[in-house]
């Protein structure tokens, strides 16, 4: 199965803990051969940094910190001049960009979502042509990787450089299986044997598109949590909005007469358990109480049909927190980089917008929409597979 | 015994006892076809189900055939091109019919789509039981009076026997159903305008009462499979591999509905419809749609037969009396906004699915898994038997639309 690595689906595959994207924005007067030959330059700087060498360091080896490089197209990049491939038309044509920000700032992701972008962000900075994706197991590995991008961008002697970094984000991987908001995340995501049918992109009746099967699409979006307004919320409004027990990670069921949580039973299986030690209260329960289905958990997850079937709305995720500075209150931004792999992007869309599921509401519970996440990028971007190319993945769109 | 779907009506006992032995017949006729779809953990007395909870099984009303087999393009084409559509691929129990109006400039324009997930089994039993009350109703939803010739052909069908009025209603208005107590001079659609230019209620074979059962029933039952010597259970392609029906795995609601019930009765559940059996819609995101950029008016999307939450119909759209048209509402797809020229967009944005109860688990015995061993291998949908007639009403479409045929795409 060819997908690009950096898609760490196959069992026992974790990431690293270091996470950066960078977006690089094409010239508009360039055509895709010239693009092309650019990313190619950048690939073979990408291959050098995997193995611990930099073009300024010659024979010097450093540590490369297991770096893994993907490469993705979004829309834009399908309509550089030249472009040897066509916009896939399903996924990409219908499902290829969110909504932008108002031009005064704020304004929602998606018709029907209740995600909206926080009010200082007026434009979306994840919408250029390609985006790159670096994970390792050192931050500077990652950003390192950005700057030798930028590195190799400048010292073409292109002007206008043909490809420019437009912007960047980082994150990391917490080690304790939780979020800002404290409570366990990412526990229930797809099983191994289950991720790669919801990524691979299938085999359709349209030959045309053949070129796209066994890539993927990711969803990179950027979420601020706005925790002085979770922090004002009751620990126990809190795990209902989440649907898990705040200490321990155990799935709700349903609440008591009190209106208080109530977990599934026997769960957790020591006193001082926690889900993850308990691997087998880590999935939420099909047929939770009315309020525990209007959790978070549950509305990202209905437990609906196969997985591989677009119908079941699952999408997988690999999730890095960030924080960085800010200039209000509390002088930084807690948030997580959602980054999503499936088959379409339809199934994310569908999730964001339909009703029972995460539609017109901002994160979950009772309070479907108390402004908790707010979004500061997002963007879709086609993940050719790692198949026959010589140069770089996706290079067919190019020449 | 099981009310009325989505207790729409008050039928009084007699009827209501009709209804319960048609439910009961398709049971019977499901069972003769195939003994061994009998199941322990399945149950069609929802009354033996104590202290139910409900199972979540739903999908997305558009269908899925033309999609996996062409695209999604040709999809809704196929869906939007009238009674041939409805009957080549509305096939997830979502039917819809567009009403069409002449606007001021005497251009024909979609005004709003009719969509019912009503069973035709349901119709045909009150059809052939009484023909006022059918006649009643018919105008009631349909909102005009409907003439006995719409709906049985015949200027009186009091006059026919109750076999001869199946059969004449089933002819015009509700289709044969593949239903086969019915001669063959019954065609597989109908022939008259009222379930055609307009949506009474579902008429395609594949959305009927039998199909909802079966393809639950074929589910529910703890198939599994051995990895690395353990017992799990057993993947969407393994079970309808092994059943040789591999091209219902792609649809929307069989695998939605078989793989459902199969997790119910891997946990130890035995599954049932609740009451009312029916199929419902569960789900609409109105909010995707907007006219002039404000959500669109609450008159204009009418829930109907059935008690709130039990809906069955939708009438989404202007009134006649309204000034504007349906493609004047806009519906939003990611960053686009497209104008809703059809029933496709409108289905794609709806849950429709059944009720379904189930038991509180019981420890399962080795005996009662069924262990499967056929291949996992992903089922490639685009080569199912099926695509082959839907290319060819792709063909015939394009010959009716000759400007439509797709060329290559490029940037939108």
């Amino acid at each position: 199965m060819p997908l690009q690595e950096g898609i760490y689906y196959q069992s026992g595959a974790r990431p690293g803990t270091a996470f950066a994207v960078v977006f690089l924005r094409a010239d508009p007067t360039a055509d895709s051969a010239t693009v092309g030959r650019s990313l190619e330059r950048l690939w073979g700087v990408y291959q050098g940094l995997k193995r611990g060498v930099s073009r300024d360091l010659p024979n010097h080896l450093f540590p490369s910190g297991d770096l893994t490089v993907l490469l993705g197209f979004g829309i834009k990049a399908f309509g550089i001049a030249g472009a040897k491939r066509s916009v896939p038309p399903e996924a990409l044509a219908n499902y290829g960009l969110f909504r932008s920000p108002l031009a005064s700032g704020g304004g929602p992701l998606l018709i029907g979502s209740g995600l909206n972008y926080a009010d200082d962000v007026k434009a979306n900075p994840a919408t250029e042509e390609i985006v790159v994706q670096f994970i390792a197991n050192t931050q500077l590995a990652v950003r390192r990787a950005v700057v030798e991008t930028w590195k190799c961008l400048s010292d073409s002697g292109e002007n206008p450089p043909v490809l420019s970094v437009s912007t960047y984000f980082s994150g990391f991987q917490r080690d304790d299986g939780r979020s800002w908001i404290d409570f366990h995340d990412g526990v229930s995501n797809l099983k191994s044997s289950e991720r790669y049918a919801v990524i691979g992109i299938k085999p359709t009746g349209d030959p045309s598109t053949s070129w796209t099967e066994d890539g993927s699409y990711m969803t990179y979006v950027r979420i601020h949590v706005d925790l002085p307004l979770w922090r004002k919320l009751a620990p126990d409004v809190q795990s209902i909005a989440v649907g898990r027990s705040k200490l321990t990670g155990c799935p709700l069921a349903g609440v008591d007469s009190n209106g208080s949580p109530l977990s599934i039973a026997g769960c957790p299986s020591a006193p001082s358990g926690e889900i993850g030690q308990d691997d087998g209260f880590r999935e939420t329960p099909r047929n939770p109480d009315p309020t525990i289905a209007t959790s978070h958990v549950q509305r990202v997850n209905r437990h609906r049909g196969a997985v591989e079937d677009p119908n079941s709305l699952r999408v997988f995720r690999q999730g890095f927190e960030f924080l960085e500075p800010w200039d209000r209150s509390p002088g930084f931004r807690a948030g997580l980089n959602f980054v999503g792999f499936q088959d379409t992007p339809e199934r994310l869309f569908q999730v964001l917008t339909q009703p029972g599921w995460l539609g017109k509401t901002n994160f979950g519970g009772a309070e479907q929409t108390l402004p908790l996440l707010k979004v500061l990028a997002a963007g879709i971007y086609f993940v050719p597979p790692d198949g026959e190319h010589t140069h770089f993945p996706g290079q067919d769109i190019f020449v | 015994m099981y009310n009325t779907p989505g207790l729409a009506d008050d039928l009084g006992p007699e009827l209501l006892a009709r209804w319960n032995q048609e439910i009961q017949r398709q049971y019977q006729v499901i069972l003769q076809g195939n003994h061994s779809l009998e199941s322990r953990f399945f149950s069609l007395d929802w009354n033996l189900i104590e202290m139910p909870t409900t199972a979540e099984i739903d999908w997305f009303g558009n269908p899925a055939e033309p999609e996996f087999c062409l695209s999604r393009m040709v999809a809704k084409q196929l869906s939007d091109w009238g009674a041939q559509g409805r009957h080549g691929v509305q096939n997830e129990y979502c039917e819809y019919a567009v009403v069409k109006a002449l606007d001021s400039a005497g251009k024909l324009r979609p005004k709003r789509v009719q969509i019912s997930t009503e069973l035709r089994e349901y119709w045909v039993t009150l059809a052939t039981a009484d023909p006022d009350r059918t006649r009643a109703l018919a105008s009631a939803v349909l909102g005009f009076d409907v003439s006995w010739m719409d709906l049985y052909g015949v200027n009186n069908p009091n006059n026919l026997a109750e076999e001869d009025r199946r059969i004449a209603f089933s002819t015009v208005v509700a289709g044969n159903g593949q239903d086969l107590t019915l001669p063959k001079s019954v065609p597989y659609d109908p022939t008259g305008r009222i379930n055609t230019d307009y949506c009474l209620f579902m008429s395609h074979p594949i959305n009927g009462l039998d199909d909802l059962i079966y393809i639950v029933l074929f589910g529910a039952k703890p198939y599994a499979q051995t990895v690395n010597e353990q017992r799990q259970q057993a993947t969407r392609e393994q079970i309808f591999r092994k059943y040789g029906v591999e091209h219902l795995a792609c649809r929307h609601a069989d695998p939605a509905a078989a793989m459902g019930a199969c997790g119910a009765a891997y946990e130890g559940r035995t599954v049932a419809f609740s009451d009312p059996i029916g199929m419902y819609i569960k789900s609409f995101a109105r909010d995707k749609f907007q006219i002039r950029g404000n959500p669109v008016p609450d008159a204009w999307v009418r829930f109907s037969r059935g008690k709130k939450p039990l809906w069955q119909r939708l009438e989404f759209g202007p009134a006649d009396s309204d000034a504007e048209f349906l493609d004047d509402i806009v519906v939003s797809e990611a960053a686009d906004e497209t104008p809703v020229i059809g029933g496709y967009q409108v289905i794609a944005n709806i849950e429709v699915g059944p009720l379904i109860s189930l038991s509180k688990p019981v420890a399962l015995s080795d005996g009662d898994y069924v262990d499967l061993t056929t291949s996992s291998e992903r089922i490639k949908c685009s080569e199912a038997r099926v695509c082959q007639r839907i290319i060819s009403l792709k063909s015939l479409y394009d010959m009716e639309h000759p400007a439509s045929a797709p060329g290559p795409r490029g940037m939108r």
